[in-house]
């Protein structure tokens, strides 16, 4: 049995879920569609920075494209430690493409260029 | 080898210095912390008391009323910040009223000049926000407000102009007679070594004394006040200091305006065991809080902006202990300054040098009393602000909005003299981070122009002490 | 320099302003004090923006690039790197500004909008006991550090205040290899958003501690450890109820304030309750020409009102500046009723009233359901029924010209339906 909250909606209905992935305490049919896939493939966006030359933006900050498996939110990190971004950066550019296998891009979610950021 | 080493950098060691730097000496003044003045320097009421409290024939009587008078010099000398506030002392009833005269007769033994009587009417008219139940008054029109560290990093500037030195992290932990010198051993391995030596080191005062003799004259017990600082717009809210009738605990919870147009309320005053134990407590909170309706019902507490708390010198000695060591000539105890030290401090370095020391040199002929530090930006007139921001574009780019610093006014900060290169001892010096917003806002950009103009690292810039660095971790540096 | 409208702030509030505020009768200038605009959106790298601007999730930098995409080649001037540091009413708006670049200069302005943003609130504000060594910062300036600079500022955190900022530091912190211990919260409720709590703490396994708060912090150059406490229905703490965390940070999401601080000379009438300037429905103040919006005139929770509301000061100051002659004022109050804390626009202009009135306000109390009541002369002239009410949520609700039965003030309720 686990315990989950629902996000679906500003309800948050909690919602129990067991092994054979019957679902009690939602309120709507989405809370319980929620909970199955929370229990068998939940999935996170991931928003981070990678690093770059940048003086006036030592920091880029990044997305995955996709919410991608939770499991990997570590793995898919990692990869990025050793991403240093040296040249002019446009806002959704692929700074790393099919992150650990799983078909969803990493972007850039703001524009950085020598002539400074927002341009 | 120096002629006297002062050991602290609080008001009193500041003060002593600027005075041995008049003379032929070599003065060096070192202090355990990061910065000049970290302690009951800068947790204090910042009052320049009139001198009505001290008990008559005391030296505390004497030098607070000394030391009061001298505050106007040093004001012109070292462009200290003066609030010529007066104080008002409230009774409620008869018995408070029989008690404030009993103080009246006390502050014209002490020689205080000027004191009158308001009834509660009267004083309202003047200070609108005194309790309705405050019957007659006196009025202290000398007492005033400083800005204390201020005062001590301006005598070190002064003093260091007329040849002394500043040594910051030198932490003495033993200390031995060798010859005709003594040998500080500090915690860093190195020695200085000094053929007088002044113990001015407040709390620590009696471990210093205990390093060169077995019993010292003195103890030091702690005792620690507490206090809440209200934001700058209070300004005007109260213009006089304004003290409950004094007890053996001390002068009571107050009101004092200080410089920068904040309020300070406060203090509490209990012994504690840990002399640098400066934690705030609920308890202490509300005392102040519940003891401050004697004075006034409508204080907003909802402008509060920062609490802290100071540990006062408090000794077993009662009076101030200036005196030379019973055990070696050439030692000196400057010890168990409690209130009112902050006011008698010019007067204690005065008395020290000439009446305790006795020093027979002659004054540098060259010896320059004016300290002219470079003014913040925001205190100029319209006309120096544009020549300023001619010279210096930085003045351009202001830095802390809530006290109106500017980035050049940092820079002033990090690279003078007495300069400091920390969070905290930039907001000593240039006030940014000390309003409102306590740095939410500015603290990143103070720390970006202290790495850039001290040319360290921004995880190398510290909060205050050494090993202290605000940011601890730098990401993706694999 | 002479403009007709000036806008103060580049952020979510101030862009949205511009751009409503376009015409090609009208010359409009936004400051910006940082070198960039957005605001406070460049920092929250997180996604979750957007939801009801763009009915897409997107992170605060793509947020701003939306606006900030808009305003290319529009007759709109930016001075970024420049800070307000006083605006005086005389006929005009006479504004100094600052900047490393240009130094002090004057301008005037007919008219101006407020959207400054907020700060944070801090240590001092609430009074937390104990010692005062580093370690010890508001959420939001943590973030900047991590996400514009790329520094944590602690490897063991805990956070006090269940604040949006907070439980998205908790995760941010994480996921750039902190120890995040938990989170306290003084109110019964958590005053984040359910989404939050579900992806910020309860995906790391991060406690939260409902009515508990911060009683002592030990450490005196370097953080060394908090105390925390079960706190009983007057805040106060109980005994007995002590835990003590070893960390090295602590971060306070414990509400913001806007930031209004540097405009006294204006001598707006201020709200006790939001500390910022008494509005009326077109967000002007007690200052003829000046408005204010976004969290500068209260705090939100979402940015998207705070786009909203920009739009409509910047609707509002355009049609202020376009119309030749200004009618008298006929200013009756939108008071805050039971479980009500404020409302904003605390005023209706009856003698402007054209279009339908945008209250803004935040409940005092959680309610699983209850119902709003508009009252005018102790009559009820408008019911909204509402679900899952908390503090921690702006609420809205339009009251139509129509609905008015008369020029009288008018007062706003909430009613617990059990």
């Amino acid at each position: 049995m686990k315990e989950l909250t629902c996000i679906v909606c500003p309800v948050g209905c909690h919602l129990s879920v067991d092994e054979s992935l019957k679902v009690v305490g939602n309120r709507c049919p989405r809370g319980e569609k929620y909970a199955i896939v929370e229990m068998t493939s939940p999935k996170r966006m991931i928003t981070t920075t990678v690093r770059t030359t940048f003086e006036d933006c030592p920091r880029l900050s990044v997305k995955t494209k996709e919410p991608v498996p939770k499991s990997l939110m570590f793995d898919i990190l990692a990869t990025l430690e050793g991403i240093v971004v040296e040249k002019n950066v446009k806002i959704g550019d692929v700074i790393v493409a099919d992150a650990c296998h799983t078909g969803v891009d990493i972007i850039a979610t703001k524009s950085i260029s020598s002539q400074g950021v927002n341009l | 080898m120096k002629d006297y080493i002062v050991i602290g950098s609080g008001i009193i060691g500041a003060l002593i210095t600027r005075t041995l730097s008049k003379y032929q000496v070599s003065v060096l003044v070192i202090d355990k912390e990061n910065d000049i003045s970290s302690h009951q320097t800068i947790a204090n009421s910042a009052i320049i008391h009139s001198g009505h409290d001290p008990k008559p024939g005391s030296l505390k009587a004497r030098l607070c009323v000394e030391g009061n008078a001298m505050y106007d010099t040093l004001e012109h000398e070292l462009a200290i910040p003066l609030l010529r506030t007066g104080a008002y002392v409230v009774a409620h009833n008869n018995f408070e009223e029989q008690m404030l005269q009993e103080l009246h007769q006390r502050a014209k033994q002490n020689g205080v000049l000027g004191t009158y009587f308001l009834s509660g009417d009267e004083a309202r008219k003047v200070e609108p926000r005194l309790s309705e139940t405050i019957t007659k008054v006196l009025s202290l029109p000398s007492t005033k407000v400083t800005f204390p560290w201020e005062v001590s990093i301006h005598a070190i500037s002064n003093a260091i102009k007329n040849g002394a030195e500043f040594k910051r992290n030198a932490h003495v932990i033993s200390i031995k007679k060798v010859e005709d010198h003594f040998v500080l051993h500090l915690k860093d391995g190195t020695t200085l070594e000094s053929k007088h030596v002044i113990n001015a080191a407040g709390v620590m005062s009696d471990l210093i004394a205990r390093m060169i003799e077995e019993n010292p004259e003195f103890e030091i017990k702690p005792r620690k006040g507490e206090y809440f600082v209200l934001d700058r717009k209070a300004v005007g809210l109260f213009n006089h200091v304004i003290y409950p009738l004094p007890t053996k605990a001390g002068k009571g919870v107050l009101i004092v305006p200080q410089t920068h147009g904040n309020i300070l309320l406060g203090p509490t005053s209990y012994e504690i065991s840990d002399r640098e134990d400066e934690s705030t407590s609920r308890e202490g909170m509300k005392y102040i809080k519940e003891h401050l309706k004697a004075l006034s019902n409508q204080i907003p507490f909802d402008m509060i902006i920062r609490n802290f708390a100071g540990v006062r010198a408090t000794s077993t000695y009662e009076d101030f202990y200036i005196q030379e060591s019973k055990t070696y000539k050439g030692f000196y105890h400057v010890a168990g300054i409690d209130s009112p030290g902050l006011t008698a401090a010019p007067a204690i370095a005065k008395y020290l040098v000439e009446e305790v020391i006795r020093i027979d040199l002659p004054m540098k002929p060259d010896f320059d009393p004016i300290h002219q530090p470079i003014p913040l930006f925001h205190t100029l007139c319209d006309v120096q602000k544009q020549i300023e921001i001619q010279k210096h574009p930085k003045h351009g780019h202001l830095v802390c909005k809530c006290e109106k610093v500017t980035e050049q006014d940092i820079i002033n900060a990090i690279h003078s003299p007495t300069g400091n290169d920390t969070i905290k001892g930039i907001k000593k010096r240039a006030r940014a981070g000390a309003g409102l917003c306590q740095g939410g806002y500015c603290e990143s950009e103070v720390l970006k122009i202290i790495a850039r103009e001290t040319k360290v690292k921004p995880n190398e810039v510290n909060y205050y002490a050494k090993n202290t660095p605000i940011l601890v971790k730098e990401t993706k540096t694999k | 320099m002479k403009t007709d409208l000036t806008i103060v702030g580049g952020g979510a509030a101030g862009l949205a302003a511009a751009l409503s505020a376009i015409d090609p009768q009208l010359n409009i200038l936004i400051i910006e004090r940082e070198p960039r605009l957005g605001g406070i959106l460049n920092q929250c790298i997180h996604n979750g923006f957007g939801l009801h601007m763009f009915q897409e999730e997107l992170t605060g930098p793509e947020y701003a690039n939306r606006f900030i995409e808009a305003l290319k080649d529009k007759h709109i001037d930016i001075l970024l790197g420049t800070t307000v540091i006083d605006i005086q009413k005389k006929t005009d708006f006479e504004i100094t500004l600052t900047s490393e670049a240009n130094g002090y200069q004057h301008l005037t302005s007919k008219a101006v909008i407020i959207a400054s943003g907020c700060y944070e609130r801090t240590r001092g504000a609430v009074q937390i006991p104990g010692e005062r060594p580093k370690g010890i910062m508001p959420a939001g300036s943590a973030q900047r550090y991590l996400n514009m600079e790329g520094y944590l500022v602690g490897k063991r955190v805990f956070i006090l205040g269940s604040g949006d900022i907070g439980l998205i530091m908790a995760r941010r912190m994480t996921l750039e290899g902190a120890q995040v211990l938990g989170v306290a919260e003084l109110m019964p409720y958590s005053n984040g958003l359910t989404r939050n709590i579900v992806q910020c703490l309860n995906d790391f396994d991060i406690p939260l501690y409902l009515s508990h708060t911060v009683t002592d912090i030990k450490g005196k150059d370097i953080l060394e450890q908090i105390t925390i406490q079960q706190v009983d229905d007057k805040f106060e703490p109980i005994p007995g109820t002590e835990k003590v965390f070893e960390v090295d940070t602590l971060l306070l999401s414990i509400g913001l304030i806007p930031d209004v601080g540097l405009f006294d000379s204006l001598q707006m009438k201020k709200s006790p309750i939001t500390k910022s300037a008494i509005v009326d429905q077109t967000l002007m103040t007690n200052v003829e020409g000046l408005f204010v919006c976004g969290n500068a005139l209260h705090v939100h929770d979402l940015v998207d009102w705070v786009s909203k509301e920009g739009e409509k000061a910047g609707k509002t100051a355009k049609a202020y500046l376009l119309e030749q002659k200004h009618e008298e004022k006929d200013l009756k109050s939108i008071a805050p009723g039971s479980n009500i804390r404020y409302v904003v626009p605390h005023l209706i202009d009856y003698n402007h009233l054209t279009e339908p009135i945008q209250c803004a306000f935040r409940v005092t109390k959680k309610m699983a359901q209850g119902q709003f009541k508009v009252v005018q002369n102790g009559e009820v002239i408008l019911l909204k029924k509402a679900k899952h009410i908390a503090p921690a949520e702006m609420e809205n609700l339009i009251i139509k010209p129509e609905d008015l039965k008369s020029k009288d003030p008018i007062e706003i309720h909430l009613e617990e339906i059990v």
